[in-house]
């Protein structure tokens, strides 16, 4: 292992992957450069704007800030992932209702940032909800169609 | 970021081989402080070490004498720990207060209390602070609305950023650390170290150490313990002033007390002088308004940090009021 | 001829969002998302001097480097200029972070080591990093012609401001700054460049293509006609991304390599080479009556532009309109100054100097108000501007177009419910409850505050539309305008649609390439929804009378009579019926274009509005809580009211960032941006998002489509001076330097004390 480029595998909305990785590579360089996943946005590279939100082993984390040699065998959920073909997610439709977006750079981040919470709870307060997305920032400040959009989508789960 | 040489050791000794063997190692826990770092060209490791899968770092263990967290033990772990959050609320309360819900997720708590300072001078490439092994604090009369009010000597005016740190000295928590292969405890407020005694860092950790656990003792639950903290902004945001408390009363005298206060100094500030005004006293010939105003008459004000004395203060004042109320 | 009763019309429904479910997919395109085969990646090197000249630059070692093509420098670059007084690159540095060299290479890790290896030796100059060194004698010109743009400053006056003052009773004057905040778009700048040996194919996040086009062609000197510039969905910009000195450099990177290329800035590049809001200064006054009338109200601002002039002009004298004419007042003037630091640049940002502007006249007019004894919402019901206009005489030529910012009086506008917004807006917060609510002990105060604004109401630059029937029986509307992502490209469509007759799913938008659409001025200034969407209708209306009369061909009449437009096709009144596909197939491709120039010959087209905001104060902290916000604006016609919500909601949470946390801090010592990252320039999170209560007043504008008026920018000329008015009666201290952080009100109160 003397070198800097290391193989590693793991599993990206279901499907394996194994890469020979330069090891300065987070796990955002290899979503967007190797695997043309690019509904993660580099809005920061530093942690601090969560654009590069998905969720490895079912938490919310800003892909930017994890070495993709670091998390071998984890599972890695994308923005892609969510949809099947036309079968929009709950929280995709919703985010189309309630006019969740405006210029829409941060949505998939806003939408990864609340799906977590979206599969572990019925019932959330708005309270949990902003806590939720504490660590995504929306520059259009579209944050009220935002929490209306969540709390939307975990109204369609609770009729679900 | 320049390229590394990438470990995973699932042993203490193999890793503090590598940290202190050849070439710049750092050890990687959550690496959401380090990555910062290597992006942004204030470190430019050789080597890192990743914590991930070395056994006796990670988990939580409650036993007869407290409670023992492993330093890879995750930030929203601590944050959601059930019994953490109803015998030791104010560590809960630090780390839900800590950065945002994706940093929580990988953020440990080894690495939150080793984590870097966040005074603009250091952080900027630009500038070859002393921090850097330069020869001059460019807060001293530059933008130091953030920096320190106490500690800073006539050197560094960092402060010290972890919210952690702050209730663990308050909760007099000790350290474990693995040391010449062995592993050794100390007190955590003998763990930091401020810029008198090295300017270069911020804590007693040589090349070649891990800081592998934090033990809570159980005297220092069961009473009454709180941290406040003042941020500018409600999430992504350090502390500009924080205090950590606890006390413990019996037949209203008390007889336990530890007093933190963060986001002030180079180090979690302990205020022994404003414990050893409460110990063993009687809760109701306390006088909380004027201890609080004697707290910090050290303090030295750089220009403009002022209001960080105020804030200071009014926290202490309230904290003091929530615990020995 | 367009049946109206067909199906209920799309203006004033809430039609979703056109692109937002490729968002949500997480499929939408920004330019750094896109990748050519062979790509070069790009990377600057940026000065570390805040004023520097560049006398020598040695990039052979890092040419030398196997994975390194190509590496522009001022020497290298030729003559041409991106703007006025920017060239493509520079012999000359003017703040720290501007650029000096640019490497080609096959990945971004080699680009930044080979900036490493340039050797760059400088002439160090001293420097200005605040406007009152840079205007003090003797002190070195940033740019040749000197520190103080044009000289000194504009002056604009009504009546005489000397006559004014000496009518008055009482005087009211005192000084603001405001700070020099960051939009910082969640999208960094980036451009993909592709040169192909004659023609050049430019990739960026733009609020006006056909303006980067001919930008570009004379940057680099390349014929127009071979340039096509392509706007992808662009991740925000809120006015600050018509910088273009990043897309020549990529565009010329390509053209000398002969490969594709890609420069993305970093967040902290995009801090300092974007695009802040003006820090101002503003010295106002005003002098009134006892019975409360305006006799004169004066204003100067001084603003700070950093290294570059670009857009200053216009955001000064838009920092003067409310000075000049928000007020009822005979006798009024401003006067406006820019000066060159060596800080980042400052250009446009969201509302264009009108927030700054307000600030200091909205906390005046309170300090006036208390002078007075009389509650400042009925201050302002006694003296705001009315549909009638300012007194004075029209001096604009009869047959010419009335501009959008006047100074002089005479002129109505073409509609004015400030009033209703004053009213609406009292009513919605509780006003009349506003005595009772103060608490006299403990260390939480709490305390109502409010003001209004004016600003330009839409009409923009010429506008072209072109608008068609296509062989599949869609319709399809082409237009040269960019939406940057507030949803203009949504409400055009609506109102061509509804022009028109058909459902809005029915037509098709076309926009974002240079190639195949008309001439557009840019996104800029609140004038899309107003002067796109005049195109827009003008176009359909004429798309609606071509489709009729080929409808009369194919059925087989003489004449258009009794014909009409149903959502599926045209309809004659004796039940003749052909559908849009088969009269598509038969008619061939029918088509118009038209172009219009926007505004009224009769009228001032303005927007307006009041905002109110209740607060509460920790006067040990510092911290203040905002507990309920009411915006009442008048935008004329609401064509989408969800949009049009989110527009105002999002356009007030934003502004709380300049109102109590964002500043761009510069080292004084050594120039440096300190805090160029989302971490330190502390913008608005979730948790900070107040409860806001939006109230449209009821207007219809009979100038604009649809009767609508601006929206996209007047949200955020109103939150500073709302919540600094309410802070002043929370508390009894009045700040007048923003932003209102709990330092800054600590140090106020303790003056107080």
């Amino acid at each position: 292992m003397e070198n800097n480029v290391t193989q590693v595998a793991f599993k990206i909305n279901g499907k394996e992957h194994t890469l020979d990785i330069d090891n300065r590579f987070t796990l955002l360089d290899i979503l967007r450069d190797k695997l043309n996943l690019t509904g993660a946005k580099k809005g920061c590279d530093l942690g601090e704007c969560g654009a590069c939100t998905v969720t490895l082993d079912g938490k919310a984390v800003n892909s930017c800030q994890i070495l993709a040699v670091k998390i071998a065998s984890s599972e890695i959920k994308t923005i892609e992932g969510l949809n099947q073909g036309n079968i929009l997610h709950p929280l995709q439709i919703s985010f189309i209702e309630n006019d969740g977006g405006q210029c829409g750079y941060c949505t998939p981040g806003f939408i990864m940032g609340a799906y977590p919470l979206f599969e572990s709870r019925r019932n959330v307060s708005v309270e949990e909800i902003r806590l939720a997305l504490a660590g995504n920032l929306c520059r259009c400040n579209a944050y009220g169609a935002i929490i209306d959009s969540v709390v939307g989508a975990i109204g369609i789960k609770a009729d679900g | 970021m320049k390229t590394f040489t990438f470990y995973k050791p699932t042993e203490l000794e193999g890793a503090s081989k590598l940290l202190s063997g050849v070439g710049r190692g750092y050890l990687l826990a959550g690496g959401t402080d380090l990555m910062t770092e290597m992006k942004q060209g204030v470190i430019e490791p050789e080597l890192l070490i990743s914590a991930s899968d070395i056994k006796d770092m990670s988990g939580i263990v409650w036993n007869d004498s407290g409670i023992t967290i492993g330093s890879m033990v995750t930030l929203d772990e601590i944050a959601s720990d059930t019994n953490i959050e109803s015998r030791i609320k104010s560590l809960a309360e630090a780390a839900i207060s800590i950065a945002t819900p994706q940093i929580r997720n990988i953020a440990t708590l080894g690495g939150n209390l080793c984590q870097r300072p966040r005074c603009w001078y250091y952080r900027n490439v630009r500038f070859n602070c002393l921090k850097k092994g330069g020869d001059k604090c460019f807060a001293i009369g530059g933008s130091n609305k953030y920096n320190a009010i106490l500690g800073g000597g006539d050197s560094c005016y960092i402060v010290h950023p972890s919210d952690s740190a702050t209730v663990l000295v308050a909760l007099k928590a000790k350290v474990d650390i693995f040391r010449n292969f062995q592993r050794v405890t100390m007190p955590i407020r003998d763990f930091f170290i401020g810029p008198e005694v090295d300017v270069t860092r911020e804590n007693i950790l040589e090349p070649g150490d891990i800081l592998i656990s934090v033990q809570i003792p159980k005297e220092s639950m069961g009473g009454k313990n709180v941290f406040l903290k003042a941020k500018e902004r409600q999430s992504m945001d350090f502390a500009i002033a924080s205090i950590a408390a606890m006390a413990k009363m019996e037949n209203g005298l008390i007889t336990e007390v530890g007093i933190a206060a963060g986001g002030v100094a180079p180090t979690p500030w302990h205020l022994t002088s404003t414990e050893r005004k409460l110990i063993g006293y009687c809760v109701d010939d306390i006088n909380v308004q004027a201890i609080s105003a004697e707290a910090f008459a050290d303090a030295k004000i750089l220009g403009q940090n002022g209001y960080k004395l105020q804030l200071a203060q009014t926290y202490l004042e309230r904290a003091l009021n929530l615990v020995l109320r | 001829m367009v049946d109206q009763n067909a199906h209920p019309p799309s203006v004033g429904t809430s039609f979703q969002r056109v692109d937002l479910r490729d968002k949500v997919l997480g499929i939408a395109k920004y330019t750094a998302d896109l990748s050519l085969p062979d790509m070069l990646h790009a990377r600057v090197l940026r000065s570390p001097h805040p004023h520097a000249n560049i006398l020598s630059i040695d990039v052979q070692p890092a040419l030398n480097m196997v994975g390194v093509h190509d590496i522009l420098t001022p020497f290298n670059v030729g003559e041409g200029k991106v703007a006025p007084d920017v060239p493509i690159l520079d012999t000359k540095v003017r703040f720290v972070g501007d650029e000096i060299a640019v490497v080609a290479a096959v990945n971004v890790y080699e680009a930044d080591a080979a900036i490493d290896l340039i050797k760059v030796s400088y002439e160090v100059l001293p420097f200005s990093t605040n406007m009152d060194t840079s205007m003090k004698k003797g002190n070195p010109k940033i740019h040749t012609q000197g520190n103080v743009v044009n000289g000194g400053p504009i002056v604009e006056a009504r009546g005489n401001v000397e006559e004014g003052f000496d009518q008055a009773d009482y005087i009211v004057e005192d000084s603001f700054t405001t700070p020099g905040h960051h939009p910082a778009s969640l999208e960094p700048r980036a451009a993909l460049a592709s040169w192909d040996g004659t023609r050049l194919t430019m990739w960026k996040p733009s609020r006006g293509i056909h303006a980067d086009k001919a930008i570009l062609a004379s940057a680099l000197d390349v014929n127009p006609n071979n340039i096509t510039v392509i706007g992808p969905v662009m991740g925000g910009g809120y006015g600050s991304k018509d910088e273009t000195r990043t897309s020549v450099l990529a565009a010329l990177l390509s053209m000398r390599t002969g490969r594709p290329v890609k420069l993305e800035l970093s967040r902290e590049e995009e801090f300092l080479a974007g695009r802040r809001r003006h820090s101002t200064f503003t010295k106002i006054k005003m002098g009134v009556k006892k019975d409360g009338t305006v006799t004169a109200v004066h204003a100067k601002t001084v603003m700070d532009t950093g290294a570059y002039l670009s857009s200053g002009p216009g955001v000064v004298r838009r920092a003067g309109q409310g000075a000049l004419y928000l007020y009822r007042c005979p006798n009024v003037k401003y006067e406006g100054q820019i000066v060159y630091t060596n800080t980042p640049t400052a250009g446009s940002y969201r509302a264009l100097g009108a927030p700054q502007g307000h600030f200091a006249l909205e906390s005046l007019s309170d300090q006036v108000a208390d002078k007075l004894s009389i509650d400042p919402l009925k201050f302002r019901l006694m003296n705001h501007v009315g549909p009638e206009g300012q007194p004075g005489e029209r001096t604009t030529p009869k047959n010419q177009i009335i501009d959008t910012q006047p100074v002089e009086g005479g002129i109505p506008f073409s509609s004015n419910e400030l009033r209703q917004c004053l009213i609406l807006g009292a009513d919605a917060i509780g006003w009349e409850r506003r005595d009772q609510i103060q608490t006299p002990t403990g260390f939480i105060k709490r305390g109502i505050g409010m003001s209004m604004f004016i600003y330009r109401g839409g009409p923009g630059g010429q506008s072209k539309a072109k608008m068609s029937l296509d062989e599949d029986g869609f319709f399809t509307l082409n237009v040269g305008f960019m939406d940057v992502g507030e949803g203009s490209s949504t409400v055009v469509l609506q109102m061509a649609a509804d022009t028109l007759g058909v459902l809005p799913q029915m037509v098709r938008l076309n926009s974002g390439n240079t190639d195949n659409t008309p001439q557009s001025p840019m996104t800029a200034g609140s004038t899309l929804t107003f002067s796109a969407g005049q195109a827009a209708v003008r176009a359909a209306n004429q798309l609606a009378q071509i489709v009729i009369e080929a409808a009369s061909e194919v059925i087989g009449l003489t004449d258009t009579e009794g014909l009409y437009i149903t959502p599926e096709g045209v309809c004659s009144a004796r039940g003749d019926e052909v559908n849009f596909t088969d009269l598509a197939k038969k008619s061939g491709l029918l088509k118009t274009t038209v172009s219009v120039t926007p505004g009224s010959r009769d009228y001032i087209v303005n927007s307006f509005g009041a905002h109110f905001a209740e607060i509460e104060v920790d006067i040990e902290t510092g911290y203040v809580k905002v507990i309920k916000y009411v915006a009442a604006h008048d935008s004329g016609t609401i064509i989408n009211p969800r949009m049009a919500e989110s527009q105002v909601r999002g356009g007030i949470s934003q502004m709380m960032g300049f109102t109590f946390l964002e500043d761009m801090e510069i080292d004084d010592l050594s120039g440096v941006t300190l805090n160029a990252s989302f971490l330190e320039h502390k913008s608005p999170t979730i948790m900070e998002y107040p409860e806001i209560e939006v109230i449209f007043a009821d207007s219809i504008d009979p100038v604009g489509p649809f009767g609508a008026k601006s929206l996209g920018e007047t949200p955020c000329i109103a939150p500073a001076p709302t919540i600094a008015n309410a802070l002043y009666h929370a508390t009894g201290v009045r700040l007048n330097h923003l932003p209102f952080t709990p330092d800054n009100v600590l140090t106020a109160l303790r003056k107080l004390r």
